[in-house]
């Protein structure tokens, strides 16, 4: 029987391990993927994602349907925990230092529909991305990827904190239109 | 309409890119602007979509056994825990530091049982040192780390704690040591610490050896520490 991942975090919040087994099954690699770009190291993702998942089992009461699906509570865990380890232990220096070559061995592959599917909304994320003017996509890069302040990068880019700001709302905004975009076309 | 002055500030803050006091101060702020709410709602779709153009890795399958391990013993634990709930007396709520030890609620032969084995496996032990010099061994209360460890050197000219294998603190949180005089609340230091990423901390407590002091306990607690504990404690050493 599939149950949907809402109907699994009623169980979830009644202490269901089974429950919350499919849970991390169905999310476990975009939590990881997400961890691991942030952090750049594999034993830091694996970290936040024990972490994150953790978090989410023993307060699976926090979670508000109406507020968005399980998949983006539960990167939106992920990413707060990922910003967290990245501010307190520093480890924005040894980023890609020793795991280079990772994505060659340990790439997903894309094994049922739903994946490839993700893997389709992935590409036109990136693409995007890549549309995006270079100043507006770095400090979106810098903020949500690289865990830096606004004030840490307008200090990085030598810019002032406002228009640090304005770039992020400005290739948010585009970013959405896109995305909207595509939605819209694909139905 | 007039543009809402924080408004430039909205992506900033989907993004998480808002230091924490700022953070803060624009979540309280986003309670009772509808403008900013209407902002963060519409480039949340963009930023939740973001994670997607990471590279998609799959995690190891050691990390699926080492999480599961922890939800399986403490659903375990938590089963256990509610069967008899419904015979049990209610006992009136109160400070864990009320007590002795624990404070923890009375618990069923077999939520005991898996609870003393994470005691346990946290370690009990009260070993000699030399001369003047003692090292108790406290007891790590967190059952997702069994292998936590926690010790404490007493000597005449200093009171150190070492920790490995503790979790972090949860976010926004420090580790925060107190003192605990025989039947009176536990009293605040300014021993706060964070650790490594093995877990690892060495603190000083104080420069001198404890006096009058039954337990070494450490908690939770917001940035910056607390007066009074606001959370159950993770580590308790008994000194005496």
């Amino acid at each position: 029987m599939h149950l949907a991942d809402e109907d699994l975090m009623q169980l979830v919040r009644r202490g269901d391990a089974a429950a919350f087994e499919m849970v991390y099954d169905r999310h476990a690699t975009a939590a990881f993927s997400l961890a691991y770009r942030m952090t750049g190291t594999r034993n830091a993702a694996e970290d936040v994602v024990q972490e994150a998942f953790l978090s989410l089992w023993r307060s699976g009461a926090r979670y508000d349907r109406t507020r968005g699906s399980v998949r983006t509570w539960v990167l939106g865990i992920v990413h707060n925990r990922a910003i967290d380890a990245l501010r307190r232990s520093m480890v924005h220096d040894r980023r890609r230092a020793s795991d280079e070559g990772i994505e060659e061995r340990f790439e997903a592959r894309e094994r049922t529909d739903v994946e490839a599917a993700r893997r389709d909304e992935a590409r036109d994320v990136r693409e995007a991305l890549e549309t995006l003017p270079p100043e507006q996509s770095k400090v979106i890069e810098l903020a949500y990827f690289g865990g830096f302040t606004h004030s840490e990068i307008a200090s990085m880019l030598d810019t002032p904190i406002g228009t640090v700001k304005g770039r992020m709302r400005l290739g948010l905004e585009k970013l959405r239109g896109q995305l909207g975009g595509l939605a819209e076309a694909a139905t | 309409m007039t543009v809402c002055e924080h408004h430039e500030s909205v992506a900033s803050y989907v993004l998480g890119a808002m230091p924490e006091d700022e953070h803060e101060r624009f979540a309280a702020h986003l309670t009772t602007c509808e403008q900013c709410q209407t902002t963060v709602a519409e480039l949340q779709v963009a930023a939740d979509s973001l994670p997607l153009a990471a590279t998609q890795i799959v995690p190891p399958p050691e990390l699926k056994d080492r999480v599961m391990n922890v939800v399986r013993s403490e659903a375990q634990l938590r089963q256990a825990a509610e069967q008899p709930a419904a015979a049990r007396v209610k006992e009136p709520k109160r400070r864990w530091w009320r007590g002795r030890f624990l404070g923890l609620a009375p618990l069923p032969a077999a939520a005991a049982a898996l609870l003393i084995a994470v005691l346990v496996a946290g370690g009990i032990l009260v070993a000699g040192g030399g001369d003047n010099t003692r090292t108790v061994q406290g007891q790590v209360l967190i059952a997702s780390a069994p292998t936590a460890r926690a010790t404490l050197k007493l000597s005449d000219d200093a009171t150190k704690l070492t920790v490995s294998g503790m979790p972090a603190p949860p976010a926004g949180k420090v580790y925060q040591v107190w003192l605990k005089p025989p039947m009176q609340a536990p009293k605040p230091t300014r021993a706060l610490f964070r650790v490594d990423s093995k877990g690892d901390a060495d603190v000083q407590i104080q420069d001198s050896r404890l006096k009058g002091i039954e337990q070494v306990l450490v908690t939770a607690e917001p940035d910056g520490g607390s007066q009074a504990p606001t959370s159950d404690p993770v580590i308790a050493a008994m000194t005496a």
